[in-house]
């Protein structure tokens, strides 16, 4: 008896462990009620949007990628790489993509929602391609040369 | 040598023949079948274009200073692809046209403006188009008693009503927006003035960025998601506006955000799940307003600096105010405001409450950490705590309290006239019966 007892208080912790974002996955923006963590803007650009993921399954939400870099600078704890991921997405597809493993196009007069000037891509090509388009701009090439950006609210 | 000058003045005489001067302004008519951007074309600057009823499947781009004017029932429809009409002359006047149909671009337009100053756009109907009037790099233009729709999309696939990126000093006056993202969207403007425009059913009904010295004058936004949003701007005043209805889930009627040198006089914030909400603010001043029937009233967050709040009537809020931060002061020094849970009296007589009235009780911070408990908001317990907070003022958190507390409410100009004639019409009304009744009294004496 006490036996099955511990079987099945051994599955609902597993149960519950699962119902938990272990993997911490990003979750889909609802722009009808979603609004940014930091400025309280509305998401209605979804594919300017970024998350942070942290261990124990809380996500917060930006409107803009400058919104979450703030909201970083505020929440030390949460800046150490185990304690939470983050997420930014492909501007053309909405495709979620790890901060560091993205590519980045900067220009002051690239429009964001908060003006930042900094848009995410899923690869070289298509933030080079962005930037040809626009006929302005730099491509940054990694996660690292971002972390150099002075951004907005900064200055 | 004197021949030579004698040729070189003849020349220069041939010469000025040759410059085109263009004495007074004609008319053209362009009618069904053909083609708007053709009159354009063979147009001079000063010229009217007269467009004739019907529908006209074109895009126009208008690059000279001409006058186009529709008749009623002249329709210009983009087929779903660009901008409608593109202008990039100045002085151009766009008149009682019905433009439709623009593509659905990050930037596509039923008019767009770019780098073009002094336009004049009036009594246009703009309907399922992405952006109604998008206005870059352009001073002093003038739109006037427009009526603008998007498409029926969510309101994050729209876009907005009226756009402004750079430039300024334009007017935007008698504007009828609705079903758009955001009715009005100031991007990094400058000295414009908006009045008595009506933007509903949108997501913000006005939103600030990153813009200074906007005057927002008697206009009435109501069921959108926030009324005003305002966000790193500076220098901004809202008079007489009637900011009503936003009861989304995350609705504001006015939410200010690291934002300096702000005023904020004489308007009604009815109806809204947070009436006016101060993040960040500096240097502003909250004056003579009546902010009621909301769900919560008042709301301060984090730092707000240099404020000064008085006069303002707060009646019938199921929350009265939500404050979390620095201490602050709700009065001018000489009077404070008027709350209609003030529980104290005036006893000088001078219209002033002798006691504090203190705002944010324990259970509006209790509110902010589970905003699910306002489920409790009349029950007994919560009724009894927060006597006996009063009672026993300060759990040591921030300080905010009205020192002046205001007995009676501050009458505004605007209902004052209302209530006049409110009095008029009893008044009326008596005289008549008190005739009616000599006359039955009279009617009755001669009939015995």
């Amino acid at each position: 008896m006490i036996k099955k007892l511990g079987i099945l208080l051994m599955m609902s912790v597993g149960v519950l462990a699962g119902c938990s974002n272990s993997a911490m996955e990003p979750e889909e923006i609802n722009p009808e009620i979603d609004v940014c963590e930091v400025c309280n803007m509305g998401l209605a650009h979804e594919h300017y949007a970024t998350e942070v993921v942290t261990t124990d399954g809380e996500i917060y939400k930006f409107d803009d990628i400058g919104c979450m870099e703030e909201f970083m600078e505020m929440e030390t704890d949460l800046k150490e790489e185990s304690a939470s991921k983050k997420y930014v997405r492909d501007v053309d597809s909405g495709e979620w993509i790890e901060l560091d493993k993205a590519y980045y196009a900067y220009h002051k007069e690239f429009w964001t929602p908060m003006a930042n000037g900094v848009i995410s891509f899923k690869d070289r090509e298509s933030a080079e391609k962005y930037v040809k388009e626009q006929g302005m701009g730099e491509v940054l090439l990694d996660y690292e040369s971002l972390k150099e950006h002075v951004w907005s609210w900064e200055q | 040598m004197r021949r030579l000058i004698r040729l070189f003045a003849f020349n220069f005489f041939l010469l000025l023949m040759l410059i085109p001067t263009h004495s007074d302004a004609d008319e053209f008519k362009v009618e069904v079948g053909q083609s708007i951007q053709k009159a354009v074309e063979n147009a001079n600057n000063g010229d009217t274009i007269l467009i004739f009823p019907g529908l006209y499947k074109e895009s126009v781009v208008i690059n000279k200073e001409v006058s186009i004017k529709g008749e009623d029932g002249a329709i210009i429809d983009g087929g779903g692809e660009g901008n409608v009409i593109t202008v990039t002359a100045s002085n151009v006047v766009l008149d009682g046209l019905t433009i439709q149909n623009s593509g659905s671009g990050q930037e596509d337009s039923g008019i767009h403006i770019k780098k073009a100053d002094k336009n004049v756009i009036q009594n246009n109907t703009l309907k399922n188009v992405q952006y109604g009037i998008y206005i870059a790099n352009s001073f002093e233009n003038q739109l006037i008693e427009n009526s603008i729709t998007s498409s029926k999309a969510h309101f994050s696939k729209r876009g907005n009503g009226i756009h402004l990126f750079k430039g300024g000093g334009h007017l935007l006056q008698e504007n009828e927006i609705a079903n758009v993202q955001d009715g009005v969207y100031f991007d990094f403007t400058k000295d414009i003035e908006v009045s008595e425009n009506h933007v509903t059913e949108s997501r913000y009904g006005m939103h600030f960025m990153f813009s200074e010295g906007i005057l927002a004058e008697r206009n009435h936004v109501e069921k959108n998601v926030t009324g005003f949003m305002v966000m790193d701007s500076a220098h901004i005043d809202f008079i007489e506006n009637k900011v009503t209805d936003h009861f989304h889930f995350r609705g504001y009627g006015i939410l200010i955000y690291e934002t300096k040198d702000i005023l904020v006089e004489g308007n009604e914030i009815l109806r809204n799940s947070t009436g006016l909400s101060l993040e960040y603010g500096g240097d502003t001043l909250i004056n003579r307003n009546q902010i009621a029937a909301n769900q919560v009233g008042l709301e301060f967050m984090g730092k707000n600096e240099n404020n000064t709040f008085s006069e303002n009537n707060f009646i019938g809020n199921v929350v009265q105010s939500k404050i979390s931060g620095e201490d602050m002061r709700l009065d001018d020094g000489v009077k404070g405001n008027y709350w209609d849970d003030y529980s104290s009296f005036d006893l000088s007589g001078d219209g002033v409450g002798e006691e504090a009235y203190k705002a944010g009780s324990l259970y509006d911070r209790l509110l902010r950490k589970q905003p699910y408990w306002q489920f409790f908001f009349e029950s007994p317990s919560i009724k009894l705590w927060t006597k006996a907070e009063a009672l026993f003022p300060s759990f040591g958190t921030a300080d905010v309290y009205d020192a002046r507390p205001l007995v009676e409410p501050v009458t505004m100009l605007q209902d004052t006239e209302q209530r006049s004639k409110d009095r008029m019409m009893p008044g009326i009304i008596g005289i008549l019966f008190i005739l009616f009744s000599i006359f039955v009294i009279v009617k009755g004496r001669k009939l015995r």
